[in-house]
């Protein structure tokens, strides 16, 4: 059902939900990006609709809640063991249609990989709700339709678009209706979503294994600096490294926490003794890449990279991730030719 | 949920024994009930120092062995124990090794270094086949003063066939030297299409020694391989071990040729 | 008819008197370095219509309009009153050039408008000291730069302001790549290292360049909201005893920076050799003779320094004396 707000009444929703959730959102923070008088937008917690970043893409994505940058697993004492705590209450997570594709990667990888669930991302995940904001025109780097990723019609609470100084709202859980009856009016809503990118890219279908030879990914080697930044702001990487600490000098007291890795920065595929299986930036783009839109799909199924664009952004060697995708794609058709 | 147990928790497991191999590599035998095959492995955790994935060198009647190489801070540490002293384990993780493969016909093990631990299990079991002098085994070491499982090497050497080598050794030494590949092709094989192989060691010599065998008539799919990667989970969340669309730790670390000269790093 | 020229009023109007007889150039001031197209055009007018055709583009981020023939003075600086105009220097008189010439055009480097280093907007604090000092003829050298890299020299200045921030650090953000530990190695100081798989900076060692700002993949690290200052004093080049400026203050703010630029001034005033040819002694000099506490006395004056700021207590340059020895065997 669609409720149309004021600016007063989203202030009071945002007001009213923070009574039963933790608001988890993008928020624009000054100055804190990477130069000078640059601000980055990152998710935080809100407690005021002012403090939402509803234009803006974020730089950073969701994922953040589920799979922390730096996550405690344990604690331990000399004698003990303790798990870390979570915190139990209901989050509400503001995000976009290519994030809430990129929720289900996540699942895929943490509940569905393999027979065990991770513990710590379900004690997180079973306590979220989503709140989908609409895209009413393409981001600059995004080619979600190109990755079928620009549309929702469920999985979340309510949808938010903005509009002439309006707020509109597509409600889907029932128990929200009364408190949306109360502060707007009814209207007919429909989220706003994208149906074309500046971006495009083509996938293929299948990758031969001589594509592992092919020069395409060769440029990598001078272009890409190995910082990871791709990865880092991608929804749908999943990947971690353990680490174990002792706090004191002693070494009595410590923890084993996780963070987040990436597979393009040195030492992802280190084994103990020295041995390390991708040396090169050209084999770990090319890692990074096949995964991304063919290995994950050749598992699961469907395609792990949902298109938002913020590797691209966030890259700063400016090497762009669907101007690889396609060179892949026309390497695998020139290669069929050539077969 | 709250009947799940948090897989991440490692249980505490008492050292029962240590056998030094050398200075740097000792088998730890560990206390443990429960099912477990040759071939899988276990994260072995020392708190606040980490964890590192392990394979399972040996299983008896309520222990584990898990044979240890000195290489970095957590086993550094690990190496700071002692017998009646625990380690924490998670596991076992991964497929090991399908024993009821090798148990009739021919068949041959190449495995070089540490890569004797995850096959150790299986060569022991080939050892007490009735058809054991079918059962081949080249065991490669960097030198004499590397050698693992010298007990175990002495029981092989009576009960099955087993090429001991070493890649180089001190002047006097009266044992085989050279690759663990050389000694391939001398291996009396007589229906190679039907025999069958297991290789376990470092990627070079895992590379060579498919190789080998595939010129000496082998079949692709009568060839088992065990591939060693990072693993920080053993659960197919980490990422670290993924090879294409294969997770080591998930759908490995033993994986038919077939299947493995697929997947490329 | 005689040429009867007040050489001194004519160097003091920022003409340049030349070793061509009845020639002049015109010293155009940019302070920051940073000027319109538009009036680079007007200067490109006027070399075209008063001087040889050419520009000379000088150290200090200005220009000369050589060539000028000495009786178009008047006319020059009717023309380059549009200019003065756009680059908001400040004047006595309009249409009458430049009054002074003595404290040099403040030198900046691209700064953060451009410079991915750049700790803060080096061309408007350039702009704003050229409004709080100039005119005056006293002989002065003051340059901004952006970040440690000193791209401005400003080492080779009586007062050159160096940016700084100070890093914040977010461990819950720290993933432990040590990127910023590497980059600090092999770009900066190596003020940080890893330990229990996060970042400690030494704060000792730390410049406060923001390399491990710029690096950082997740925003762990990020700038500080205050702006900070290293002022280093009396770097000169010269025949006596050149040398480079030496540290004075770290994390120094704003104000105090200008506070105590404004205060040399007066400092100046109160010691200069009145007897020193063309009345012009460089106040490194000044302060060779009144000792360095004097000095400090005077340029410290009401000046407030936020709490993390470390003054230097004594000052110690270097350089060459060649009025000691000048032989290299």
């Amino acid at each position: 059902m669609g409720f149309v707000l004021s600016e007063k009444g989203f202030e009071k929703l945002i007001r009213h939900l923070s009574d039963t959730y933790r608001l988890y959102a993008p928020v624009l923070k000054p100055g804190e990006g990477r130069f000078t008088d640059t601000d980055v937008v990152r998710y935080d917690f809100v407690k005021d609709s002012a403090e939402i970043e509803l234009s803006k893409k974020s730089d950073y994505s969701f994922k953040e809640i589920l799979t922390p940058l730096s996550e405690t697993l344990f604690y331990f004492t000399e004698q003990e063991m303790k798990e870390a705590d979570a915190d139990e209450q209901p989050v509400l997570v503001f995000l976009r249609n290519c994030d809430l594709h990129a929720l289900r990667r996540l699942d895929q990888i943490y509940l569905q990989n393999g027979t065990s669930q991770d513990w710590f991302y379900n004690r997180i995940r079973r306590n979220l709700s989503f709140a989908l904001i609409g895209c009413a025109e393409s981001c600059e780097d995004g080619f979600c339709v190109s990755m079928g990723a620009n549309k929702n019609v469920e999985g979340y609470l309510f949808s938010i678009d903005q509009e002439d100084g309006k707020f509109l709202f597509d409600v889907k859980d029932f128990s929200l209706l009364p408190v949306f009856a109360d502060l707007g009016n009814e209207a007919e809503v429909t989220p706003r979503f994208v149906t074309e990118n500046k971006v495009q890219v083509s996938i293929p279908e299948t990758v031969p294994n001589s594509i592992y030879q092919n020069p395409i990914w060769d440029e990598y080697n001078t272009r890409c600096i190995g910082c990871g930044r791709c990865n880092f702001v991608c929804p749908t990487c999943t990947c971690y490294t353990m680490q174990d600490v002792f706090y004191t000098e002693n070494g009595k007291v410590g923890e084993r926490r996780r963070v987040a890795a990436s597979c393009m920065v040195d030492g992802y595929t280190n084994v103990a003794g020295g041995g390390q299986y991708r040396k090169s930036s050209a084999e770990r783009m090319r890692f990074k890449v096949l995964h991304k839109v063919y290995d994950f799909r050749r598992r699961f199924g469907y395609d792990m990279c949902v298109g938002c664009g913020r590797c691209d952004m966030a890259c700063p060697e400016y090497i762009s991730f669907p101007v690889c995708i396609n060179k892949l794609n026309r390497a695998v058709k020139e290669g069929q030719i050539h077969e | 949920m709250s009947k799940l147990k948090n897989p991440y928790i490692p249980f505490s497991s008492r050292i029962l024994s240590i056998i030094r191999h050398t200075q740097k590599e000792y088998t730890f035998r560990m206390e443990y009930k429960g099912e477990v095959i040759p071939g899988q492995f276990f994260e072995v955790s020392v708190p606040k120092y980490g964890e590192a994935p392990i394979s399972v060198s040996g299983i008896g009647e309520g222990f584990v062995d898990l044979t240890i190489r000195k290489v970095g801070r957590v086993t550094d540490e690990v190496f700071e124990q002692y017998e009646g002293q625990s380690l924490f384990l998670r596991g076992p993780y991964g497929n090991g090794f399908d024993l009821s493969l090798y148990e009739t016909g021919e068949v041959i093990v190449v495995a070089g270094g540490t890569g004797v631990s995850p096959v150790r299990g299986v060569i022991s079991a080939l050892a007490e086949t009735t058809d054991a002098k079918d059962k081949h085994v080249i065991v490669g070491f960097k030198s004499p003063e590397d050698m693992l499982f010298r007990e175990d090497l002495k029981e092989w050497s009576d009960k099955l066939d087993l090429i001991l080598t070493v890649d180089g050794a001190p002047e006097g030494y009266d044992g085989k030297i050279g690759l663990v590949t050389r000694y391939i092709p001398e291996v009396p094989v007589r229906d190679v299409k039907n025999a069958r192989a297991i290789v376990v060691g470092p990627p070079p010599m895992m590379r060579f020694s498919v190789k080998g065998l595939l010129e000496k008539g082998f079949e692709e799919k009568n060839i088992w391989v065990s591939q060693e990667r990072k693993m920080c989970c053993g659960l197919g969340k980490c990422g670290h071990c993924r090879i294409g669309e294969k997770y080591v730790c998930l759908d490995g670390p033993v994986f038919n040729y077939v299947e493995s000269k697929e997947m490329i790093d | 008819m005689g040429k009867d020229i007040n050489v001194k009023k004519l160097k003091k109007n920022a003409f340049r008197y030349s070793k061509v007889r009845n020639e002049t150039a015109s010293r155009v001031r940019i302070p920051g370095g940073v000027v319109s197209a538009r009036s680079m055009g007007r200067i490109a007018e006027i070399a075209e219509k008063y001087g040889n055709g050419t520009i000379f583009v000088t150290n200090r981020q200005g220009v000369e309009i050589p060539g000028i023939d000495i009786s178009n003075i008047d006319a020059v600086n009717r023309e380059l009153q549009l200019i003065i105009d756009e680059t908001k220097v400040n004047q006595d008189e309009r249409e009458k050039g430049y009054p002074a010439s003595g404290t040099r055009n403040i030198v900046a480097c691209p700064g953060s408008r451009l410079c991915p280093f750049g700790c803060y907007d080096t061309t408007d604090l350039a702009r704003k000291m050229d409004q709080a000092i100039f005119p005056n003829n006293l002989h002065f050298k003051v340059a901004f730069t952006g970040c440690s890299n000193d791209c401005a020299k400003v080492r080779m200045n009586d007062f050159g302001i160096i940016g700084m921030t100070e890093p914040q650090y977010n461990k819950d953000r720290c993933v432990g790549c040590e990127q910023c530990v590497k980059y600090c190695q092999k770009r900066s100081v190596g003020a940080l290292k890893m330990v229990n798989g996060k970042i400690v900076r030494d704060t000792d060692l730390c410049i406060g360049c923001g390399v491990c700002v710029t690096y950082c993949p997740t925003r762990a690290w990020t700038r500080s909201r205050e702006r900070y200052f290293r002022l280093v004093l009396l770097g000169r080049t010269g025949k006596v005893n050149p040398r480079l400026a030496q540290d004075f203050i770290k994390w120094a703010d704003e104000q105090s920076v200008f506070k105590i630029v404004k205060n040399a001034y007066a400092y100046v005033e109160e010691y200069i050799d009145r007897n020193a040819v063309e009345g012009k002694e460089h106040v490194g000099y000044i302060v060779d003779r009144t000792g360095f506490d004097e000095f400090v006395n005077w340029i410290m004056k009401d000046v407030v320094l936020p709490e993390k700021a470390e003054v230097a207590r004594r000052i110690y340059w270097e350089g060459k004396r060649y009025d000691r020895s000048n032989n290299l065997k």
